[in-house]
């Protein structure tokens, strides 16, 4: 899931001052479960704009707001509501406030989040980074833990000399990546695997943006 | 002779530390640097040490050929992608800078511009491989190149890192990807760094034992907090403190002596790195009295 957290309020009303009239866009899947574009937020955004004195034409949680043409067909019932705005504001990730860019050219729109990562649930809005895209996966070598993600310099053969009684240098609150990697491989009897083989530098080619895929030629192929 | 050939030559090799200055004032530097020559074997040139932004490693080596010394280029991949290591590598070479020292390098979030976009495109095992590639007449691509490097690289390692292990696989790759000499993280136990060595001895590469002078009870604290890799025992942190403040630095000094003595006389591994941290005046005294000048 995109794991967003909340832009300060403060600046937000500063950015949509110009503008009357608002409606407001969450999401249910990842703003819902990162408490940042549910409808318990929502509700607290429409209320703290009608206290600047702002109108709020509609609010709406839409099923996944990154999806841009399912998107579309739930807000035909808020037409009216949607005219009547001068100013978008998404409650999602930047790709859910990219999705109200395509449908409403005319119109302003603002994220009121900020997009942070791709990352896991662990306990209840405990988030960890997981997956930094990079286009061509490597867990099939590194015992199915990301050193790319996981690691803060992105190592691919090991710990740095920086690793601290089997924590990472840079936040030595977490375990290194190497050194999980590596107990890991150990459990599954591969340490021979980690021992012999060398990763090579990766191909970044996979990951130069903007990246665009259509699943229906993936499926020609 | 070059670095590489007293290495070979079975001499006890000494190398010191020179840390280019942050700003175009190098008086400071090249006081250092007279003072090292005709000294040490070689002098490693550190590359934005700790992610602090100073000048770059590449000049300060020329400069420091020009003082007649031997410069060991270090280099990090932190701030550097492929292209821009590479270039730089051929630089260096028609420089006529021979020796490299290639290391990831700390991350930027431990220096003086936080905000920077780290790289880290490859990694010292890569960097390695790419070196031997340029040594080979051929770039990280596989494309032929006009002239070859003719490099003598070499590489870091921490021998009373915790857990060891997946250092010494590190170090492991290191060797295959074609360091040819290590330089080590300080150490301070050197039964700890015996059983390292007896490891290292199974591989043909030459090791250098790193050492940092104790200044003081405050500072062998400060390493054993904040220095990833860096251990000193209690029973050297009692000898400072026994030693009071006055004598903390004598004691430290002692203490590092004593250590490249039993190296040396037990003959325990190649040579020694000392990396004297602003303190490169006292290098001949530390040389002196471990019998090494
Ligand atoms: S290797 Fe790439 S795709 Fe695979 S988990 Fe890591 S960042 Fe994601
Ligand atoms: S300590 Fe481990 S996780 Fe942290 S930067 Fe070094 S190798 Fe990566």
């Amino acid at each position: 899931m995109i794991i967003t957290k909340k832009r300060d309020l403060k600046d937000l009303l500063e950015n949509v001052k110009n503008y009357r009239s608002f409606f407001l866009i969450g999401c249910s899947e990842c703003a819902t479960l990162c408490g940042t574009g549910g409808e318990p937020e929502l509700k607290a955004m429409k209320e703290a704009l009608e206290a600047e004195g702002k109108a709020v034409t509609g609010t709406f949680v839409a099923k996944t707001g990154c999806q841009v043409l399912g998107t579309k067909v739930e807000l035909k019932p808020f037409k009216e509501a949607l005219d009547k705005t001068d100013c978008i504001i998404v409650m999602s990730c930047g790709a859910g406030t990219q999705t109200a860019v395509d449908l409403y050219e005319d119109k302003a729109v603002f994220p009121s989040n900020d997009s942070l990562f791709l990352g896991n649930m662990t306990r209840l809005q405990f988030f960890d980074e997981r997956c930094s895209l990079c286009g061509k996966c490597i867990l099939d070598k590194t015992g199915g833990i990301c050193p790319i993600t996981a690691c803060p310099k992105g190592l691919l053969n090991g710990p740095c000399g920086g690793c601290k009684d089997g924590n990472c240098e840079i936040s030595p609150d977490i375990k290194c990546a190497w050194v999980r990697i590596y107990e890991r491989m150990k459990k599954l009897d591969k340490l021979q695997e980690f021992c012999e083989v060398t990763i090579e530098a990766k191909d970044w080619s996979a990951s130069q943006k903007p990246r665009a895929l259509t699943a229906r030629e993936e499926k020609k192929k | 002779m070059s670095f590489k050939d007293i290495l070979n030559s079975g001499k006890f090799v000494v190398t010191a530390e020179v840390g280019p200055p942050k700003g175009t004032d190098i008086k400071e530097m090249i006081h250092h640097m007279e003072i090292l020559k005709g000294k040490v074997d070689a002098v490693n040139v550190t590359d934005n040490q700790s992610a602090v932004m100073r000048i770059c490693s590449m000049a300060v080596s020329k400069i420091a050929m020009e003082h007649g010394l031997e410069p060991i280029f270090q280099m990090t991949c932190r701030d550097r992608n492929r292209i821009g290591l590479q270039s730089d590598l051929l630089g260096a070479s028609i420089l006529g800078i021979k020796n490299l020292l290639c290391m990831t390098g700390d991350h930027v979030s431990a220096g003086d511009h936080k905000g920077a976009k780290p790289v880290y495109d490859v990694e010292s095992v890569q960097l390695l491989k790419i070196v031997d590639g340029l040594n080979n007449g051929k770039d990280m691509s596989g494309n032929e190149m006009k002239g070859s490097t003719d490099f003598f690289q070499g590489a870091v390692v921490t021998p009373e890192a915790n857990p060891i292990e997946p250092q010494l696989i590190k170090f492991e790759k290191k060797i295959r990807a074609g360091a040819k000499f290590f330089q080590t993280q300080a150490i301070y136990d050197i039964e700890k760094f015996k059983d390292f060595m007896k490891h290292a001895r199974k591989f043909p590469v030459k090791i250098l034992a790193g050492f940092v002078v104790l200044k003081s009870v405050g500072m062998a604290n400060f390493l054993n907090n904040n220095v990833p890799g860096i251990r000193v025992p209690q029973v050297l942190i009692d000898e400072l403190k026994a030693a009071g403040k006055e004598k903390a630095l004598d004691t430290g000094m002692n203490i590092t002596v004593r250590h490249i003595k039993q190296l040396k006389e037990e003959k325990i591994c190649d040579g020694v790195h000392i990396m004297a941290i602003g303190m490169e005046d006292k290098v001949p005294e530390i040389m002196e009295r471990s019998g090494l000048l």
